[in-house]
């Protein structure tokens, strides 16, 4: 079944030739490689072996999963993900109980050393890993055991890639990133809450033809995370001409302007949404009226509030406290040096006063 | 003894202290009567100027010792280094730090002594660089503090101190004793038909007078007493409180300056005048117009008055009426009087009543070039070269206006002209603003 | 530590710490100097308490006198390019007037980023030329301490910092801007503690003298 090309799979499938360069052309496009290097994609998707992908979840909501298998359809880069290369999902797969960890246990051993493993959710570790079990199995045991057989790990979604949500402060499951447990094979963090479904199949196809693709320090594919939402954005000239949105829904915020002001975080947040926007190249949220949240950053919850300009404090001490504390630690402060100086002048007064009263102020 | 260079300014003229000490202290107990003296002297407003410094030296550009030389050491901040130096330490509400971080080193003695010429032999207190100061500091209030511990160590300048401590012997800096000053009365009654009464017991107005007046300039004296009666005031010198002028205050020693203040205080209080007329002296009118309620520790039951000033009441009043005299004249503003006295209309109002053809130097009167005489500086001989130089920028001014007549209402002033005349072979000689009233006082009908 | 850490650290604890710090140094720098001894002045006015000159002396003195012009104008307009240039910089830019309204409630329209990036720019390019008016002139030099230097490396961070994050200049754009944010941490810290503080100040020192002033009649 590996020995398979993904043409192969295709034609089987009954997909013409000309379905195939669509194909082709749909993710290089959303790839943005260079005309040259889309040829070459296009040749080697032809000859490349079919991909193994072994997709586990961990500390996650499914949303990352709903945003892979919704997005549009019938989506095509999807099809080859979900029909032809996803060898092992929990959610999609109808197997259950101890069906479900052979058949998972067969995916394994039938690609082992050569399969992705795709993980969504992070993993705790906090009372032995306790809190996410499968199969009596730690989150964090089942995570190291699949993971040795991975060519590479793609984490998909913030969870995976940085903590996400369950990282949040006070983060009491102890959740780390995937990357904290895998740490002796490529690990592909595709960040976002959820990531834009044609960004994981990209990288997967990315993966499968070129390899690892070069990635930021975060460990993401710079191909999708190598410019802010706030350099793409189509807001931007509002940006730079000082018109700001104040509230959701002044003339601002009709006519379309900046949501700097509403707490937009896309000038930190790396990700392709105003390129590949959502929904089938729809729309991003920007586009919708609503601030970016940062969602593709790590700790993306712990920004003081996704409704706070991003020049804002964070916040995290009563600022009535800090300001009261300074002001009366300052006028003690300041009350006592002077009564200090006072003191030494006093002093310095009653020394005059007894050098007065001797002959002083000697004549030459 | 210290010898070692004022900072390392091109040129630093070495500064021999020298035996420009006064009395044996040992330099620890010079050291510590500085201090203490400085600790003294700080309060809110001190304080704050020497917070505010942004070191942006502008006040360099207003002071005639830098414009005229280009050294450095002359920025007038730079003068009070020592205390700002003692506040930073000592008594700013950020002295811990500065402690604790050793940002602001002790004042040592070996930089009194080198700060005496910076302190006395090149500021005349002319305060230019006051107005020009962004932060708005008033360095002459500084300098004259950093004078008081300066004083205090015996650390005054000989040719300063000699005055001082005349003054605080024999009631004058110049010898102008209360003998001196009667027998200069009765020989100038004489010599000029005039009536000069001297120590009547009441008397409406106590006319004063400076030491350089009785010494240098009796005409002024005649043309003081002339005036006077013309106007026919109930007026009176005194010989229990005449001298105005207050070396003391130039020198530092505020014990002294208030012994001066007291005896014009008391002989007006025995007179009961109801007004005090100051001499032509500029430190005088700072001595006892600005600073004489505060040495009195209450308001005066008197008014103080500088005798231009009241010159300008009684022509506005109509007793004093005047001749034409309708040369082209210039005037210089006394420093003291005008700059940081803030009389400046009222020797005006005397050229307009006089006819005369004022032309004013430009600029003044609040950015009128000092003569370089004021703050004691005229009495230190070792300074009189750099004196000269700074003269340059005063006879340019008077150059330009063209005018005929130079006239002043300061006798220091006049004075400081008068050594420059010489010096230079000008041929501009300084009048007395009084001396030309009384010249031109029109006959009563 | 990376951009995002360093971003978050720089607008969270750090900033609460420089506000304290900025807010306990004026106040204990400003009542260390009220509550020492004040001077008394018994002397008879000329013109009323003066509190009217020290008011207009505030202002008045923001530009030369007529007199000193000609010696020290032409640094007073490099000096007012670099303050104009960071004020317009610090309260135009909409970032800016966010952190104000946080800190304040006020707020006010901002102004395009391409006036505020070349307000910025000027005010740097002023800086640079005011230190080396610093490193020059033979009175400034004597004059200069640490305070003089640190404070001016303090005002320039944050200004070149912020071009670079406008300009996307530096790569890791949260790093710059976190570092940006640092730099005015620190500068807030700071500036009552060196002669930053003048900018409270100056009101205290122009309006005591110009109310001296005032009370004798002197020009001011």
């Amino acid at each position: 079944m590996t020995d398979e090309t993904i043409r192969d799979v295709l034609t089987r499938r009954g997909l013409s030739r000309r379905a195939f360069l669509q194909v082709c052309a749909s993710v290089t496009a959303a790839l943005a490689l260079s005309p040259a290097e889309a040829a070459d994609m296009t040749k080697r998707l032809e000859t490349a072996e079919r991909p193994t992908v072994i997709y586990l979840s961990y500390q996650e909501c499914t949303g990352c999963l709903e945003s892979l298998t919704r997005s549009f359809s019938p989506g095509i880069a999807s099809l080859i993900f979900n029909d032809i290369s996803l060898a092992y999902n929990d959610t999609l797969q109808a197997a259950a109980g101890q069906a479900a960890e052979t058949a998972k246990d067969t995916a394994m051993k039938n690609a082992w050393g050569k399969y992705v493993l795709v993980v969504d959710g992070s993993v705790p570790l906090a009372q032995n890993g306790a809190y996410c079990a499968v199969a009596g199995r730690s989150a964090v045991s089942d995570l190291k055991r699949a993971a040795g057989g991975a060519a590479a790990v793609v984490a998909v979604g913030t969870c995976a890639a940085f903590g996400g949500l369950p990282y949040a402060a006070p983060n009491p499951t102890g959740a780390v990133p995937v990357s904290e447990i895998v740490r002796d094979r490529p690990v592909i963090n595709i960040s976002g809450c959820p990531p834009i479904a044609e960004v994981i199949t990209g990288v997967i196809l990315y993966y499968t033809t070129f390899g690892v693709p070069a990635l930021d320090h975060l460990h993401r594919p710079m191909n999708f995370y190598g410019n802010t939402i706030h350099d793409r954005c189509y807001r931007r000239p509002f940006y730079d001409r000082g018109m700001f949105a104040k509230t959701f829904d002044d003339e601002g915020a009709r006519q379309g302007w900046c949501l700097f002001e509403l707490g937009c975080k896309g000038p930190i947040t790396h990700n392709a949404c105003p390129t590949t926007k959502w929904n089938g190249g729809t729309s991003y949220p920007i586009e919708s009226g609503h601030p970016c949240l940062g969602c593709s950053e790590p700790g993306f919850w712990d920004k003081g509030g996704f409704y706070k300009a991003l020049s804002t404090p964070t916040g995290h001490w009563s600022r009535t406290g800090v300001v009261s504390g300074a002001v009366a630690a300052g006028v003690a402060a300041g009350l006592s040096t002077a009564a200090v100086a006072r003191a030494r002048q006093g002093r310095a007064q009653k020394k005059a006063a007894s050098a007065d009263s001797e002959p002083k102020n000697p004549t030459s | 003894m210290n010898t070692t260079t004022l900072g390392a300014g091109p040129g630093a003229a070495r500064a021999p202290v020298g035996d420009n000490k006064q009395g044996s202290l040992s330099d620890a107990e010079r050291l510590d009567r500085a201090m203490t003296s400085f600790l003294r002297d700080f309060n809110t407003t001190s304080a704050l100027y020497l917070e505010a410094c942004v070191h942006c030296g502008q006040c360099a550009e207003a002071c005639q010792y830098y414009v005229q030389t280009g050294d450095p050491k002359y920025t007038p901040i730079w003068k009070v280094e020592p205390i700002k130096q003692a506040y930073k330490r000592l008594t700013g509400p950020l002295a811990p730090l500065y402690r604790l971080f050793g940002l602001k080193k002790a004042v040592t003695i070996e930089e009194l002594e080198q700060w005496q010429e910076l302190l006395y032999d090149s500021c005349t207190l002319c305060g230019r660089c006051t107005l020009v100061c962004p932060m708005g500091i008033d360095i002459p209030s500084l300098v004259l503090a950093a004078r008081h511990g300066m004083q205090e160590a015996g650390l005054v300048p000989d040719d300063l101190w000699g005055p001082t401590e005349r003054a605080r012997r024999e009631g004058s800096p110049l010898g102008a004793t209360k003998q001196v000053l009667k027998e200069r009365i009765a020989w100038l009654t004489d010599d000029n038909n005039v009536t000069i009464p001297l120590d009547r017991e009441q008397a409406d107005i106590l006319v004063t007078i400076s030491s350089v007046e009785i010494m240098k300039y009796p005409q002024s004296i005649t043309a003081m007493a002339r005036v006077m009666n013309h106007i026919g005031a109930s007026w009176t010198f005194r010989s229990d409180g005449y001298e105005a002028t207050n070396f003391n205050m130039l020198s530092g020693d505020r014990t002294g300056q208030r012994e001066a203040t007291m005896r014009l205080i008391n002989a007006a209080l025995a007179i009961n005048a109801k007004t005090v007329i100051l001499p032509e002296c500029g430190h005088a009118y700072q001595a006892f117009r600005w600073a004489g309620a505060t040495m009195y520790g209450r308001p005066l039951p008197f008014r103080v008055v500088h005798i231009s000033e009241y010159l300008a009441e009684e022509l506005r009043a109509g007793r004093l009426s005047l001749k034409s005299d309708a040369r082209s004249m210039t005037f210089h503003d006394p420093c003291q009087i005008a700059r940081r006295g803030g009389v400046t209309e009222a020797p005006r109002e005397i050229f307009r009543a006089l006819g005369a053809d004022l032309r004013e130097m430009g600029p003044t009167p609040a950015g009128n070039w000092c003569c370089g005489g004021g703050g004691g500086v005229i009495t230190i001989h070792r300074a009189d070269s750099l004196r000269h130089r700074v003269f340059h920028l005063k006879m340019q001014q008077v150059e330009d206006t063209g005018a005929a007549l130079l006239v002043s209402s300061c006798s220091n002033c006049r004075l400081t002209f008068d050594d420059g005349q010489d010096f230079f072979h000008w041929d501009k000689t300084a009048h007395s603003l009084v001396e030309l009233v009384a010249d031109n006082l029109a006959e009563r009908h | 530590m990376n951009g995002a850490s360093v971003l978050d650290f720089a607008r969270g604890p750090v900033f609460e710490i420089a506000l304290a710090m900025l807010i306990f140094g004026i106040a204990w720098r400003l009542v260390g100097i009220f509550a020492l001894r004040r001077p008394v002045d018994y002397s008879e006015p000329r013109a009323g308490t003066g509190w009217g000159s020290g008011l207009r002396m505030i202002v008045s003195r923001s530009w030369p006198r007529r007199e000193f012009r000609e010696r020290v104008l032409h640094w007073d307009i490099v000096s007012y390019i670099f303050h104009v240039g960071y004020a317009v910089a610090i309260l135009g830019y909409v970032p800016h007037i966010m952190l104000i309204r946080n800190l304040t409630g006020l707020q006010w329209p901002g102004l395009p980023g391409g006036v505020i990036a070349f307000a910025a720019g000027l005010s740097a390019g002023a800086l640079l030329a005011l230190l080396g008016h610093r490193l020059t002139s033979p009175v400034l030099r004597r004059l200069s301490n640490f305070d003089d230097y640190f404070s001016w490396l303090l005002a320039f961070t944050p200004l070149v910092t912020g071009l670079m994050a406008y300009y996307g200049i530096g790569g890791n754009y949260q790093m710059v801007l976190g570092l940006h944010i640092l730099a005015g941490d620190i500068l807030f810290a700071w500036l009552p503690f060196g002669k930053i503080m003048h900018v409270i100040l100056l009101a205290f020192s122009r309006g005591t003298t110009g109310a001296a002033y005032g009370r004798r009649g002197a020009p001011i």
